[in-house]
């Protein structure tokens, strides 16, 4: 076996610690990297910032532990900046499996903001049906969530004033890493009920959704960690999306110089074998 | 029985499809009442939907214990962990906080399912990496440009990327809202004339295969 050969098949095991130590070491001990903001994460705060104080967003928590290190650290960030900017803010989730890590991330944005339960910010939780809630929200938000995640009747909540259904939502975000997400909030919300729509997402499926962005049906959107990043930036807080930028820059470059030596390698093999090849013919 | 078994569902497919298809272009308060009405049917046929899948998930699993086949002790990890959160669930009310505080139901949620799903997230990018270096090779023309591609836009989607490559970060914004989106618009444009096509087959009774059965 050549070194080529070698070097081709090598044991993957070794991959696996080069990412490993890419990830941890920058962890351990952060560069700071300067982060470029993105017009697509600039629509989404633009326009939060733009809202007038008591404007009524919804934000759709679209997601489940598995997607943890990319949308928490989104919806932390949305969060702190609509609680700044004292809109009310209705939170849900179109996914079961995410309905405690939702409560939390705005348990603890709304404590840290000063805000009130009821008041400032309501969690309606999560009902089933997936894009047959959001229709039924555009219908009637009481028929579809009669009571909030607590158990308290959503109707009177002082945050709900004058909400009767998705035609008086403001401005909508939602943070998916799937379907039901920004997909559905578009074909069944915001196409028939007219709010405005953004969107964050996992950075596997962001690519997916620049058709949606390019013809305006979202009007922002906040792909992977590095739109967290971005994000935390623009409203200067930085949190765990600057953090894992190092890491992530870090792992991006060792996979492209894996990918390099492996077609160097692939390259000096084949010239090996069109050699032998020629002089066996 | 044949009217009740091919002929019945099919006529409320029909009915229910073009009465639905044609309350989406009135705006009358009777025609947005209906929609109230079978958007909330709708969610109740999915808390059922709910109740039908984990139905179907214990038979599947108790089948396997029962059976000892290959991997049945999974099956019987399964069973405890799924049966355990559902009574804690259940005593709980369902509720993983009260107040901020956690319940023993979010106990588990916090400290089971949030590290075992990261966990699953997590390996993923040791793969990938393992997974790119042995095959993504350019052995043609089209998988060069494919590399390319991949290679820009993954130098200008982080700091340290457009801090070597400055130009990367342009590059890789104009392939994906360019590039990206017109071949992903196709696709859905595609995607999206087929399920209308497939809408009228199932509404006018050409397409039966959701009835079971197979072909008569």
């Amino acid at each position: 076996m050549t070194f080529a050969e070698r070097m081709l098949r090598i044991d993957r095991r070794i991959i696996f610690l080069v990412i490993g130590l890419c990830t941890l070491v920058p962890l351990l001990f952060p560069v700071g990297l300067p982060i470029k903001i993105s017009s697509e994460v600039r629509g989404v705060y633009d326009y939060i910032e733009g809202l007038p104080e008591g404007s009524v967003f919804l934000l759709s928590l679209d997601f489940d532990p598995a997607s943890k290190p990319e949308l928490y650290p989104q919806a932390i960030a949305i969060l702190r900046h609509a609680f700044k900017k004292n809109l009310r803010v209705v939170a849900m989730t179109l996914w079961v499996s995410g309905t405690g890590l939702a409560d939390q991330i705005l348990t603890q944005t709304a404590k840290e903001a000063g805000k009130e339960n009821g008041k400032d910010y309501v969690f309606l939780g999560w009902s089933p049906g997936g894009s047959a809630v959001i229709l039924n929200m555009g219908q009637d938000l009481y028929n579809a969530f009669p009571a909030d995640y607590g158990g308290k009747a959503t109707k009177g909540l002082p945050v709900l004033a004058g909400v009767q259904n998705l035609r008086d939502v403001t401005y909508a975000v939602s943070l998916g890493a799937g379907n039901p997400g920004v997909e559905a909030w578009y074909v069944f919300g915001k196409d028939k009920y007219k709010f405005e729509l953004g969107d964050g997402c996992t950075g596997v499926i962001a690519p997916g959704l620049y058709p949606l962005l390019r013809s305006g049906q979202i009007n922002g959107l906040i792909g992977g960690l590095r739109g967290a990043a971005e994000y935390e930036t623009l409203i200067g807080q930085k949190g765990k999306a600057v953090a894992g930028m190092d890491a992530q820059s870090a792992t991006h470059l060792a996979i492209i110089v894996l990918v390099a030596i492996c077609n160097i390698f692939y390259f000096s093999l084949r010239r090996q074998q069109r050699r032998q090849d020629g002089m066996g013919s | 029985m044949i009217f009740l078994r091919r002929q019945l569902p099919l006529l409320i497919t029909m009915i229910t499809g073009l009465v639905m298809a044609a309350q989406y272009y009135v705006p009358h308060p009777a025609s947005e009442q209906l929609l109230t009405t079978v958007t909330k049917w709708l969610q109740i046929i999915g808390g059922f939907a709910l109740v039908l899948g984990i139905t179907s998930l214990f038979h599947v699993h108790a089948a396997k214990i029962r059976r000892k086949e290959a991997g049945w002790a999974y099956s019987l990890v399964l069973y405890v962990g799924m049966l355990g959160t559902i009574i804690v669930g259940l005593w709980n009310n369902g509720k993983e906080s009260i107040d901020g505080a956690l319940t023993s139901f979010g106990w588990v949620y916090s400290y089971t399912l949030v590290p075992l799903q990261g966990t699953m997230f997590a390996i993923l990018a040791f793969f990938i990496a393992s997974a790119a270096y042995r095959s993504f090779r350019a052995r043609s023309r089209e998988a060069a440009v494919l590399l390319v591609a991949a290679v820009i836009v993954m130098m200008g989607r982080v700091p340290l990327g457009e801090y070597i490559l400055p130009l990367s970060g342009d590059l890789s914004s104009w392939i994906l809202n360019v590039l990206n989106a017109s071949v992903r618009r196709a696709i859905l444009i595609g995607v999206s004339l087929g399920a209308v096509a497939l809408s009228f087959k199932i509404i006018f009774g050409v397409e039966r295969s959701y009835l079971g059965g197979g072909k008569e």
